[in-house]
């Protein structure tokens, strides 16, 4: 950011302020989890990783966090199929209409996910696909669609399109400036639209509680009925876990992003 | 490269619109084997747009493009074979120079063995053989331009297109790199259609020059003959420099006649041939300020003019007055400083002199939109 002002104190306060706000709630599960008590609480005498180990030797935890991991790579590569070739399709064609195709690709963003997981209820059931792995990574595919879009169309605006016609003017076919010019240049925000979309089923609740019941059955899921029938603390260091994962998965996309400014 | 003879380019009647908008109107322009050809023209003439209908990338509302004769209009881009080089060049960011180099030997299925020969032939050719695993952005503007045209000649193509080569570099580059241009021309034969606004680039590389104004084909010809007998105001103005001087008819001759300006009197004698305008006509004439002469005392020429200087600058190798005469407004003059018989100074009173076969007439230019 070269050739702007820095901020000015109140301006950082307010940063941070904002900053604490939003970090908060996630940091208040960190001691929770290391608690030392049988109950959802602080601890007590001293910290205890027992929580921890319950989950991770545990099937049933162990089981949903496969069953998720399963699922989010298996919508991450349904949703950067579909939201890739939708983004250059449309940034090829660049016309009024595929404005509109693009606002209908972000419809699943805007629309509550909660009306979204009714509407789905009711189309899955004839088709069988309530309670069964390829509607939950249907679902989460479809859904996880936008956020590729948006990092893809972004990586092509910034893409010159005079590279494509310098690749035709030497004869290069559509396959050939697509496999060799412009997916190499987009790749940075292909990967991040798929850590977005890897993100997006990983932590979806939602629609699994509609769709899915006895056989899937995903790690936010199992969060949520641990919740509701105990208050075991092994909740919080499952959620734990589920926050570091993500960061480190932000992460990722954050240096990767780093590296093609870089670059 | 072999050393194949170029192939000739027609363009006929082409026209490009853009809604109501006309970008080209009814061009048609012939590009022997072998020759270069500018298109110049100012931003926005509509220079780009014919490019690109050469190339493919924009298809034309009317007209055709014939290479040797045969109608390529409805061919696609890739199946042209034509090297080009874009503006800003368009190289890959991230393939190294022998990857851009090599890059239209690997579409047409090349082995690698075949490709790095040539690579290395087409680097040669352009002085970079050092710079072969560099990325682009490590290369200066000059050498990125280089790898743009070993790119754009590697594959033998059949024409040579090139969109502003040299628009992007400093002044001493871009002299350099012209004469490598034309160098390089020359040893490959191949025909070249460039595109500049600069007019300098196109006297010293052309072999005909397209001059282009609103859309629109204004005059066409080799560079002396458009520097010397331009056929318009605009043509005159926007290449070089000129003065302009409106008058009357007074008396017509074989080759020549007598031009009443603003209450001088002014020989004019036409070089090409030429019908001399009837007597009574109002005509716009074309002097160029390097024709004009700084008289000594007594000193004769067919036309003379006094007046004193308004404004100069020093340019090096000449003077540039602005000299305010009674008769003829402001007249613009560069007389070479190595001869020039007086220091300049705002004020100084001058004589100024010019052959009958100096100012040209011109025509006025039709005004934009005009459809005739
Ligand atoms: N795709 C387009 N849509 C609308 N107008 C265009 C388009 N491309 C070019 N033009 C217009 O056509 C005119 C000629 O453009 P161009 O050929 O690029 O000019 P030049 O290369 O001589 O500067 C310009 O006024 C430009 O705005
Ligand atoms: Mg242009």
């Amino acid at each position: 950011m070269h050739g702007t002002y820095g901020a000015g104190p109140a301006g950082r306060g307010v940063a941070w302020i904002t900053a604490m706000y939003l970090v908060l709630p996630i940091l208040i599960v960190i001691p929770v989890a290391l608690t030392d008590q049988r109950y959802l609480s602080l601890p007590q005498e001293g910290i205890s990783f027992r929580h921890f180990a319950t989950v991770l030797t545990s099937e049933e935890w162990l089981g949903s966090i496969w069953q998720s991991f399963t699922i989010a790579v298996a919508a991450t590569v349904l949703a950067v199929t579909a939201g890739t070739l939708c983004a250059i399709g449309c940034w090829r064609i660049s016309r009024r209409s595929t404005d509109l195709i693009r606002v209908l690709m972000l419809l699943p963003l805007i629309i509550p996910s909660i009306v979204y997981a009714i509407g789905l209820y009711r189309y899955f059931g004839p088709l069988g696909l309530l309670d069964r792995f390829l509607g939950v990574v249907l679902a989460h595919g479809v859904t996880g669609i936008p956020y590729v879009v948006i990092t893809v169309s972004t990586a092509l605006a910034g893409f010159d399109p005079r590279l494509e016609q310098a690749a035709r003017s030497m004869g290069a076919s559509l396959s050939q400036t697509l496999r060799w010019v412009i997916l190499p240049r987009i790749m940075p925000g292909i990967v991040s639209g798929a850590i977005f979309a890897f993100v997006h089923s990983w932590d979806e609740l939602v629609m699994v509680l509609f769709i899915a019941s006895r056989e899937v059955f995903t790690l936010p899921r199992r969060i949520w009925d641990g919740i509701n029938e105990n208050l075991d603390p092994a909740m919080a260091a499952v959620a734990v876990l589920l926050v570091g994962f993500t960061l480190l998965l932000l992460l990722g996309d954050r240096a990767l992003r780093r590296r093609t400014e870089a670059g | 490269m072999s050393g194949a003879a170029g192939h000739a380019l027609a363009i006929r009647g082409l026209t490009k619109r853009y809604g109501a908008f006309t970008a080209v109107d009814d061009v048609s322009l012939d590009v022997a084997q072998g020759q270069f050809l500018t298109l110049l023209g100012p931003s926005g003439s509509g220079k780009t747009t014919i490019l690109m209908a050469v190339a493919g990338f924009v298809e034309p509302t009317a007209g055709a493009v014939l290479l040797d004769g045969r109608d390529i209009t409805p061919l696609p881009p890739e199946r042209r074979e034509f090297g080009m080089v874009f503006q800003g060049y368009a190289l890959f960011p991230h393939m190294s120079v022998a990857e851009n180099v090599g890059f239209p030997l690997r579409v047409r299925g090349q082995s690698r063995a075949d490709r790095d020969a040539k690579v290395r032939a087409a680097l040669d050719l352009v002085q970079l053989e050092k710079f072969a695993d560099r990325l682009p952005r490590q290369l200066s503007g000059g050498q990125q331009q280089r790898v743009a045209l070993a790119r754009a000649l590697v594959f033998d193509p059949t024409l040579l297109l090139l969109d502003e080569p040299l628009s992007a570099l400093d002044k001493k580059l871009r002299a350099e790199l012209q004469e490598e241009l034309k160098a390089l021309h020359r040893r490959i034969g191949r025909t070249f259609v460039n595109v500049t606004h600069d007019q300098e680039e196109a006297l010293s590389l052309s072999d005909t020059i397209a001059i282009l104004n609103h859309g629109k084909l204004v005059q066409v010809g080799g560079p002396t003959a458009l520097y010397e007998r331009p056929r318009t105001r605009f043509v005159a103005d926007f290449l070089g420099k000129s003065n302009f001087l409106e008058g009357t008819v007074r008396e017509s001759t074989l080759d020549g006649f007598a031009l009443e300006a603003g209450g001088a009197r002014l020989q004019v004698k036409l070089t090409a041939p030429a019908f001399p305008p009837p007597g009574g006509s109002v005509v716009l004439l074309s002097l160029r300020p390097e024709k004009l002469a700084l008289l000594a005392e007594g000193e004769t020429a067919d036309n003379m003019v006094e007046g004193t200087i308004r404004a100069w600058s020093y340019l090096g190798a000449g003077f540039s007055l602005v000299v305010a005469t009674e008769h003829l407004g402001e007249i613009r003059a560069v007389l070479p400083a190595w001869k020039a018989a007086i220091a300049p100074a705002e004020g100084l009173r001058l004589r100024l002199g010019w052959a009958a076969d100096a100012a040209v007439p011109v025509e006025e230019d039709a005004p934009p939109g005009d459809t005739t």
